[in-house]
């Protein structure tokens, strides 16, 4: 008996503790024709928000998700509810290219 | 002859601007802890007055007695530099326009429409920003040959169709986007001297920078001819 106690308590936190993940919000600002960090790497049911800091619009545009024109000091989010990589562009501007990676 | 404007347009404004801003800077330069603008975070401010606090220990003190400098002519003022910037968008905005209305190559309408959109929302931002700053706009030289060079080209732009169009727009937004963006970086941003003005001209260079690439990655299409015509550069 006396070591059942510790084992039930790690069972016990097992079960009940870490493995499920706390959705976090997480920020990608769009500055200077860039996406800041151009790569982030979030949980699925993470949310991610980009911020369009340029005078110019932009968009955040993958094979599965598409801000449309985001306008200047506007905000988009997107929860990522699927894993995989997904890169991603500014449709106006070529130059710029960014990923979230989502596991 | 369309490459001519870009050209002359360029050395007008350098010559008004070179003469006197880089000269004025230092004993003019002062530098202000204004709030960065809204949205955004601190860091470019403190870039800025970094470049200050070098640009006013510059002025080194000479060991041998000189003679008082004459006085220079000042530098382009924050009304001055806001009346070049509006300008210098508003002639690319007409340009876009033009194209936007005459072109059949989806990729230069594309471009064209993008000019349109960024030179209207950098003009917007500007225009918001002289207005909180109790700025009003002051024409110059500068700025007076940007809106003469600008309708000089689009007068010159009218009178061409197709590819030739395509070709003379698009060679004029490469030249057109380097004099800017030489002017802005040489001249405009150093001689700033309100610290949210100079932080909008800093923020604004990239969008130009990503211009300049665009139309320069069109016109070699142009020029190899793939983009000359719709679908003439997919095969099956």
């Amino acid at each position: 008996m006396k070591r059942i106690g510790p084992i039930f308590a790690v069972l016990l936190a097992g079960a009940c503790g870490s493995p499920k993940h706390a959705p976090q919000i997480l920020h990608v600002d769009i500055r200077g024709m860039k996406y800041e960090p151009d790569s982030l790497a979030v949980s699925v049911g993470d949310t991610v928000e980009w911020t369009n800091q340029d005078l110019v619009p932009h968009t955040v545009t993958s094979s599965t998700f598409d801000s449309k024109s985001i306008a200047p000091h506007a905000t988009w989010s997107y929860v990522a509810r699927t894993g995989g990589d997904f890169a991603y562009n500014c449709t106006f501007h070529p130059v710029m290219v960014g990923a979230i990676i989502v596991r | 002859m369309i490459d001519l404007y870009p050209n002359l347009m360029r050395t007008s404004i350098v010559l008004v601007l070179s003469s006197a801003a880089l000269l004025a800077l230092a004993p003019s330069c002062k530098k202000k802890s204004t709030e960065p603008p809204a949205g955004t975070t601190g860091s470019a401010g403190s870039a800025i007055a970094e470049t200050g606090s070098a640009m006013t220990g510059s002025a080194g003190s000479a060991a041998a007695p000189t003679p008082a400098p004459p006085p220079t002519p000042a530098g382009p003022t924050d009304p001055q530099i806001a009346a070049i910037v509006v300008a210098a968008n508003q002639v690319d905005i007409d340009a876009g326009n033009l194209a936007v209305k005459k072109t059949k190559n989806p990729e230069v309408k594309k471009f064209a429409q993008l000019m349109v959109t960024d030179h209207t929302a950098v003009n917007k931002g500007a225009v918001e920003l002289v207005t909180k700053l109790k700025v009003t706009p002051e024409e110059t030289d500068a700025s007076k040959a940007l809106v003469s060079g600008g309708a000089d080209n689009r007068a010159k732009l009218e009178k061409l169709e197709g590819a030739a169009f395509d070709k003379a727009y698009v060679d004029n937004e490469v030249a057109y986007h380097k004099a800017v963006i030489d002017v802005l970086t040489n001249q405009l941003i150093p001689s700033a001297q309100n610290a949210e003005l100079k932080s909008t001209l800093v923020g604004v260079k990239p969008a130009f920078d990503a211009h300049l690439e665009h139309a320069e990655k069109l016109q070699a299409t142009l020029e190899g001819g793939s983009g000359a015509t719709m679908g003439s550069g997919h095969k099956m």
